[in-house]
């Protein structure tokens, strides 16, 4: 089954019709994400667990925001609609922050919900889903468990969502997902080429609704990014989710949000799941968004280590796809796994294998300085020539 | 598309339970619906309202889960940064407790989300949902909202689920929402009848599911009182649905699960579940595991505090002529002889938030949860004073 999975992705060598790829899903997704688990089971007792796999910012929330989850407990009893501020602040203080009104916002348990309930509400049987390869697995894994079908696009060859020939898939299909910086390839695209890609679906297929993930939009410094909301707001059928889970140092707590035009959103805030953000989810939330130092602090830290990481990956030998994330794409020369247990025996917990590339690259997310430093020691030994020419290239590169 | 949804209910409601239906069933909007899926939020909350409207624990889950929260910041504070495996470790916790098997469990966030899956995957276009009139709303609302019918049944002249005419609405039906105790109405059906219920169903209607939903279990004090547990896990056909949200204090942590036949469990978690990653938070997953480790004292003693307090209460509206129905919860229903609406404005300006309206009753009862003995004392003296003014004519 696997075998002809991944056989399958093989194909997006060939020409871009045959090159559509519908057999993964959630089952492929949970058996990926389980790698990850099973590769912290590996590492020795005793051993300092340091943790990349997952693109989490180490540091985690902050004093201010933990301060305001204590300030909660005697609401832990109550409702989040009765808790004071109730979930309706959260809404307010995103609306404030972006300097727009609260019917543009619907809140999610993660963006992970808004994610799932747009394929929900915009895929059918008829009009599928048009995503990259590979990209955050999310979306397909919900679209397969629907039946509804999917196209995935592999990235160019520097690594980004490739425009045109998704621009081609997105005809009459019924959602497009662009993870943008995209996941796990660490890469973006900037604002111009974002905005030409939505007036080209819009002209071509216009009721193709698109979803610009926009998880990683705290960590870009490519000077030509921007965040798509203000072109959501004008645009119908054009909507951006955001996340807690990154730079705000709050994956455990899941809240995400989209924002888009009231009418284009709608059908979001329909399936919305009652009270599905926590009394204590709330208040870490609008605690965070009145810290836009942290933001920048946790930018700066995270620039700052992914060049050193980029350059020790470099000095084996291996290249980084250009990262915008706080995470990296690198090309390790051997498969996912092999180097994911290799380090996982040493301590070191990376990223789930990413087809169509987990036979060459890992998806390493940035920790610490400490940590990074630490781990860059690991990839040295497991990167260690395995074979002639190996030993040659890194040997090269030592020279330098 | 909301008005045929409205419509198709009117129709349900006639097919199944018959002319009471279409007395109270009119072209209200989604808020106003039959089943009217969403609390409304308390205006902003003075200090020292006195909150009766939500069904919660007034006590909270109590310092030894909030201490597990806060031992969940972890090193440094980073833990909430970190999307967390912990939804196992609470997995193996319930299982140990309700002794069953890890593959018998699966979390949601809040038993929210144990409903709208159940009804997400048992009901359909042509497979209704069958509920009481009144109930909690959840599973109608999301029926209403794929578009699937919903049979609804009324209740016994006691406010009791009304198990012939249940069983009757139950054949063909893709899922059976049973709530017992039921919200709002409080009242219980013991275990031996609930069991013939089933059996009924399962030999009539075997493709029907139930979804039995013991929110309320703790707080029951009926002696023919038992969990449906131990059927569940046997039966594919059955599914209980636990929350930490009532007796266990943790409204505000939106934690609950589902017992079920491991069958039944993998449809679950297969659709909208998992471990953690998705809904649950790492804080509520902390504090699930050590509320359920706590003994059965914690819950021993809420159950006696909240029939302290549900007797006092009770006692008053007896004693003024109004007869509440007999309530197993933490909540009561009683005819105030006026509009629940009247009432709840009338309250609410006098510093007690008390619940919505609950068709096809909100002209004359109103649900009151239970507070602390001190909040009832003060919140009857209020509803003393706003039921000593003469109802309107409603």
């Amino acid at each position: 089954m696997s075998v002809s999975r991944r056989g399958f992705l093989r194909g997006t060598v060939l020409p871009f019709s045959e090159s559509v790829i519908a057999a993964r899903g959630m089952e492929a997704y949970q058996a990926n994400a389980g790698q990850d688990r099973s590769a912290r089971s590996l590492v020795p007792p005793g051993v300092t667990e340091i943790r990349i796999s997952s693109n989490e910012n180490p540091l985690g929330p902050g004093k201010a925001v933990l301060e305001a989850i204590l300030g909660k407990f005697p609401e832990a009893g109550r409702y989040p609609f009765n808790s004071t501020p109730n979930d309706g602040a959260l809404t307010s203080a995103i609306a404030a922050k972006f300097k727009i009104k609260p019917d543009n916002i619907v809140l999610g348990g993660g963006s992970q919900e808004i994610l799932k309930n747009a394929v929900r509400a915009f895929t059918t049987p008829a009009r599928g889903l048009v995503t990259g390869a590979p990209s955050f697995e999310n979306c397909p894994g919900v679209a397969k468990k629907l039946g509804h079908p999917i196209k995935e696009i592999k990235v160019d060859s520097l690594f980004r969502l490739d425009l045109e020939p998704m621009i081609e898939a997105a005809k009459g299909a019924g959602l497009v997902f662009f993870n943008n910086p995209n996941n796990p390839t660490a890469t973006v695209h900037g604002a111009k080429a974002v905005a030409d890609f939505v007036i080209r679906v819009r002209q071509s297929s216009p009721e193709t609704v698109i979803l610009i993930d926009e998880a990683y939009h705290d960590y870009v410094s490519d000077p030509s990014y921007e965040s798509a909301i203000p072109l959501a707001l004008e645009t119908p059928n054009v909507f951006v989710t955001r996340t807690f889970s990154k730079a705000y140092g709050m994956a455990g707590m899941r809240v995400g949000y989209a924002i888009g035009r009231a009418e284009t959103i709608k059908p979001l805030e329909k399936l919305k799941m009652p009270y599905d953000l926590s009394v204590f989810s709330i208040a870490a939330a609008i605690s965070a968004l009145g810290d836009s130092k942290h933001i920048e602090a946790e930018r700066e830290r995270n620039t700052k280590v992914r060049a050193f990481t980029i350059k020790a990956l470099d000095e084996f030998g291996c290249k980084t796809a250009v990262s915008h994330g706080n995470f990296l794409f690198v090309d390790v020369g051997k498969p996912a796994k092999e180097f994911r247990e290799a380090c996982a025996k040493q301590g070191v917990v990376v990223g789930r294998d990413f087809p169509p590339f987990e036979k060459t690259h890992v998806r390493i997310s940035i920790g610490t300085m400490d940590e990074m430093q630490k781990a860059a020691a690991v990839f040295r030994s497991v990167l260690r020539p395995a074979t002639t020419a190996d030993a040659r290239r890194i040997e090269e590169a030592s020279w330098r | 598309m909301a008005l045929t949804r409205r419509g198709f209910v009117r129709t349900a409601g006639l097919g199944a339970a018959g002319a009471f239906a279409h007395t109270w069933i009119s072209a209200r909007g989604r808020e106003n619906a039959l089943w009217s899926a969403v609390e409304p939020a308390l205006q902003a909350a003075e200090s020292g309202l006195i909150v009766l409207a939500s069904n919660e624990n007034p006590m909270g889950p109590g310092p030894h889960v909030l201490s597990a929260v806060k031992a969940a910041f972890g090193d440094g504070g980073r833990a909430p940064g970190r999307y967390s495996n912990a939804g196992r470790d609470l997995i193996d916790a319930i299982a140990k407790k309700q002794g069953v098997k890890p593959e018998n469990v699966v979390l949601g966030c809040g038993s929210t989300q144990i409903l709208r899956s159940a009804t997400h995957l048992f009901t359909a276009k042509d497979k209704p949902l069958v509920g009481t009139i009144p109930t909690y709303e959840e599973c109608a609302g999301y029926a209403e909202m794929m578009g699937h019918p919903v049979r609804p049944v009324a209740l016994d002249a006691d406010f009791t689920i009304d198990l012939d005419k249940l069983a009757a609405a139950s054949n063909g039906a893709g899922l059976v929402f049973y709530c017992n105790p039921n919200n709002p109405t409080a009242t219980y059906v013991g275990a031996r009848a609930t069991r013939e219920y089933f059996a009924k169903v399962n030999r009539e209607s075997p493709e029907t599911t139930i979804l039995v939903d013991e929110a309320y279990f703790d707080y029951v004090t009926d002696p023919d009182h038992d969990t449906h547990i131990p059927i569940a896990v046997e039966n594919p056909r059955i599914l209980v649905a636990r929350t930490f949200s009532k007796a266990y204090g943790m409204a505000g942590l939106r934690m609950g699960y589902a017992i079920g036949h491991k069958d039944t469990i993998k449809k679950m978690a297969d659709w909208d579940g998992g471990t953690g990653t998705g809904s649950l938070n790492v804080l509520a997953l902390h504090a699930g595991l050590a509320a359920i480790q706590q003994d059965a004292s914690f819950t021993a003693a809420e159950r006696a505090r909240n029939k302290a307090v549900r007797d006092f209460t009770m006692s008053w509206f007896a004693e003024r002529g109004m007869k509440p129905t007999d309530s197993q919860a933490n909540f009561m229903f009683v005819n105030i002889g006026r509009p629940a609406k009247a009432f709840r404005d009338a309250c609410r300006k006098k510093g007690v938030a008390v619940a919505r309206d609950f068709p096809p009753f909100e002209k004359t009862h109103c649900r009151l949860s239970f507070g602390t003995m001190d909040e009832m004392k003060k919140a009857v003296a209020v509803f003393g004073d706003v039921l000593a003014k003469k109802a309107n004519a409603a």
